[in-house]
């Protein structure tokens, strides 16, 4: 009898709820079930497993004493050697045969071969070198031409018994032909900082002993340099096409008798049009000169090939398979070529024969816009600097409360899910006020930056990359650069859109690239122990210079084993 | 059936309730609108991800002497170390034979070079006395050097080198790099 009650009264409870069912109890449980079907129909799969960035570098089973376990990158795992090399296979090699590492010849080669496929043949996919001059004017250069120029340059310095070039020239064609003439003709080439006062470029070419330069014309005051620096032997000018017709063969009386000035474009046309057409042959015995650059420290290091080349082949392996550079993308340093991280990113495009953009107003202004104007990149390089002052100007425009709820939504979606966010009916609203790179938006689909270990450039910071990836749509990679090595130290994944790791002014600097292992020393305030590694971080491979090279700062290595610095 | 028809009966007879007694905060709707806030809730919340447990910490490498070599021999919760050349191998993944009841089991804390050279298990392949020099492998053929090099080899490939071993007294000497 009690539970006969009992039952009574939970059915009378239960009905007298139902019975009030009215309007707004439709409209809440509509609400549920749009919100649920919104959810599922809407989700998308994260770009990358959060088990996969959760562990990203993998770590020796063994340890030194005073030193952690060396961390290398999942691609380039332990018991393997490291990435050092192109895999460059000369015609006549066996499919099967091992190829050889390659040096910037081969880079130059397999441009003008065009692409090559697994089998080894050629697919003829050729790429292309522009030169952007404002907005209007883009010049494509005939790779041919560019050939000859590098022959008939190469020829000329080794003639007049030059050993030593200096590059001190904008980012231009003429710095590329000149760069690969030094290493078919057996120089040494100098990487000159651009934009720079007198008496630093004397003190630069006094260091690395240059006796040749290649400047463009009006860069530096001809007799002020000759007076001071005696050694130079030659000049060779680099005159735009408005110019031309005046001539920069005369030297100021009383001026350096000595020193062998022409210009450019007169080598080009005084030889006859067939001459240097040809490169010089393949020889793989022969020792190569070095490649000297300078940091923003004043230090002077030397790079051997065998450095530039793994620095490339680290860049080429160290992005996912179907985010590499190919034929199809149009790349933009939008960073002076004389640091080594966008050379050698410039050298990697060339080498997938994508179509690379030179504008000569890169690295002199950290305006984004200005450097990317005219032409619609899909891939840049751009400094740190450059990408802090784009943001707090983007950050500083869009800031009404609308787009706030349209930006956290979107941060929702790149953090939670892991995806880029997609451009919806209210971030469109707010397109006018984003920076505009380039002349087709929406082509952007790579940014590279770097921070310099030990300067005092601005770093970025976790939420700074998170809001450029949201206001530039693209995807960012962030690398750590260090004076001995060439191209970077490490890099973050291009997946790796996490909120939550790296220190709050800076964000973790990523994973060792393929052609580069890392380990932590103990200092005497940072020791690594069981569980955490931290010291000083030293590099070791085929990409640093004299094989191991401490980069100069300390840091730690965190549960994801990334780098972040301390 | 009887029970139905006299609860539809009740329920019948009840009045309609007016329209102006009609509010919003039913405890239907009540209930639906704290479960639509709560789904909000979870849904909306920043979740933190799952961290993967600890890798476990690598091991150090260490200087070992004969001594200090003799008690990982897989006995009492003990790692199985055996010493080639100088090497030593933290071959654990073998206890089937190395260890505690194995066939090789002689070899586990010791010095198996002689041993692996000569292919015996015997007793007397081991250094008798373990704060004397090590083994220097003299009186060994070219054939039993060689067999040694293939064991060594297959060990590279199989086992972690977690140390190297000198005599004692000899700790303080940098090794050859190994």
């Amino acid at each position: 009898m009690g539970l006969d009650n009992m039952m009574l009264k939970l059915d009378e409870t239960v009905t007298g709820i139902f019975a009030e069912w009215d309007i707004y109890t439709t409209t809440i449980t509509v609400i549920i079930i749009t919100f649920f079907a919104y959810q599922i129909f809407t989700s998308r799969d994260p770009d990358a497993h959060p088990m996969l960035l959760a562990r990203q570098a993998q770590a020796s089973p063994v340890r030194q004493p005073g030193e952690s376990a060396v961390f290398r990158s999942h691609s380039a795992p332990h018991g393997i050697p490291l990435n050092s090399g192109l895999n460059i296979k000369d015609p006549g090699d066996s499919k099967w045969a091992r190829g050889r590492d390659g040096d910037l010849r081969d880079v130059w080669r397999r441009v003008i071969s065009g692409g090559l496929d697994r089998d080894g043949k050629e697919t003829g996919e050729l790429g292309s070198i522009m030169t952007v001059m404002g907005t209007e004017n883009i010049i494509k250069h005939d790779l041919a031409d560019i050939t000859r120029q590098i022959n008939l340059i190469g020829q000329h310095i080794k003639e007049n018994g030059g050993n030593n070039v200096a590059i001190y020239l904008p980012n231009s064609i003429e710095f590329l032909a000149t760069l690969f003439a030094c290493a078919f003709y057996d120089l040494t080439a100098i990487l000159v900082p651009y934009d720079q006062s007198t008496e630093d470029i004397i003190s630069l070419l006094h260091k690395s002993k240059a006796d040749s330069v290649i400047a463009a014309v009006g860069s530096f005051p001809f007799d002020v340099v000759t007076k001071s620096y005696p050694d130079l032997q030659q000049l060779i000018w680099v005159v735009d096409e408005g110019s031309r017709h005046m001539d920069w063969n005369e030297v100021p009386k009383g001026t350096g008798g000595a020193v062998n000035v022409s210009t450019w474009s007169e080598i080009i046309q005084d030889q006859e049009s067939n001459a240097g057409a040809e490169l010089p042959a393949v020889e793989r015995t022969s020792e190569l000169k070095n490649i000297i650059g300078f940091w923003p420290s004043g230090e002077m290091i030397r790079y051997t090939h065998a450095n530039l080349i793994a620095g490339i082949a680290g860049q080429l392996t160290s992005v996912p398979t179907t985010q590499r550079i190919t034929n199809a993308d149009l790349f933009l340093p939008a960073d002076s070529l004389t640091t080594l991280y966008p050379l050698v990113l410039t050298l990697s495009a060339l080498f997938s024969n994508a179509t690379v953009a030179l504008n000569s107003v890169a690295g002199r202004t950290p305006d984004i816009v200005m450097a990317t104007q005219g032409i619609a990149p899909t891939i840049i390089v751009a400094s740190s600097a450059t990408l802090v002052k784009t943001h707090s100007e983007t950050s500083d425009k869009m800031n009404s409360s609308m787009y706030r709820l349209v930006h956290w939504f979107q941060t929702r979606s790149l953090v939670v899910h892991g995806v880029m966010p997609l451009a919806t009916i209210f971030s469109r609203l707010f397109d006018n006020l984003r920076p505009i790179i380039g002349t087709m938006p929406g082509k952007l689909r790579l940014i590279f930056t770097s921070s310099q270990a030990g300067s005092d450039s601005t770093p970025l910071s976790t939420e700074t990359l998170q809001d450029l990836r949201i206001y530039l749509g693209a995807r960012i990679i962030y690398a750590l650069t260090a004076p001995k090595v060439a191209g970077a130290v490490t890099q973050t994944s291009i997946y790796d859109y996490r909120g939550d790791t790296g220190t709050e002014k800076c964000s973790h600097f990523g994973v060792p690239v393929t052609s580069v292992e890392i380990f932590c020393r103990d200092t005497k305030e940072q020791k690594t122990t069981d569980e955490a590694p931290a010291g000083e971080i030293i590099a070791r491979g085929p990409a640093v210079v004299g094989g191991e090279a401490s980069i100069g700062v300390v840091g730690k290595i965190q549960a994801d084993h990334t780098l972040a610095l301390l | 059936m009887d029970y139905v028809e006299n609860r539809m009966a009740q329920e019948a007879a009840k009045p309609t309730p007016s329209p102006e007694v009609q509010t919003i905060a039913t405890p239907i709707n009540l209930i639906l609108v704290s479960l639509l806030i709560y789904v909000l809730y979870r849904s909306l919340s920043p979740s933190k991800s799952a961290p993967l447990p600890l890798a476990p910490a690598p091991v150090v490498f260490r200087t070992f002497t004969p001594p200090t070599l003799l008690p990982y021999n897989g006995t009492s919760d003990m790692p199985v170390y055996l010493a080639v050349r100088g090497r030593v191998f933290d071959v654990t993944s073998g206890r089937n034979f190395y260890g505690p009841g194995g066939p090789y089991e002689n070899f586990a804390g010791r010095d198996a070079s002689r041993g692996l050279a000569c292919g015996s298990f015997d007793e007397e392949m081991l250094t008798k006395d373990l704060q004397g020099p090590l083994d220097t492998l003299d009186g060994l053929g070219d054939e039993e050097m060689e067999a040694m090099r293939g064991w060594e080899e297959r060990f590279e490939e199989k086992y972690l080198v977690v140390g190297r071993l000198v005599a004692v007294g000899d700790e303080e000497k940098q090794g050859n790099g190994e």
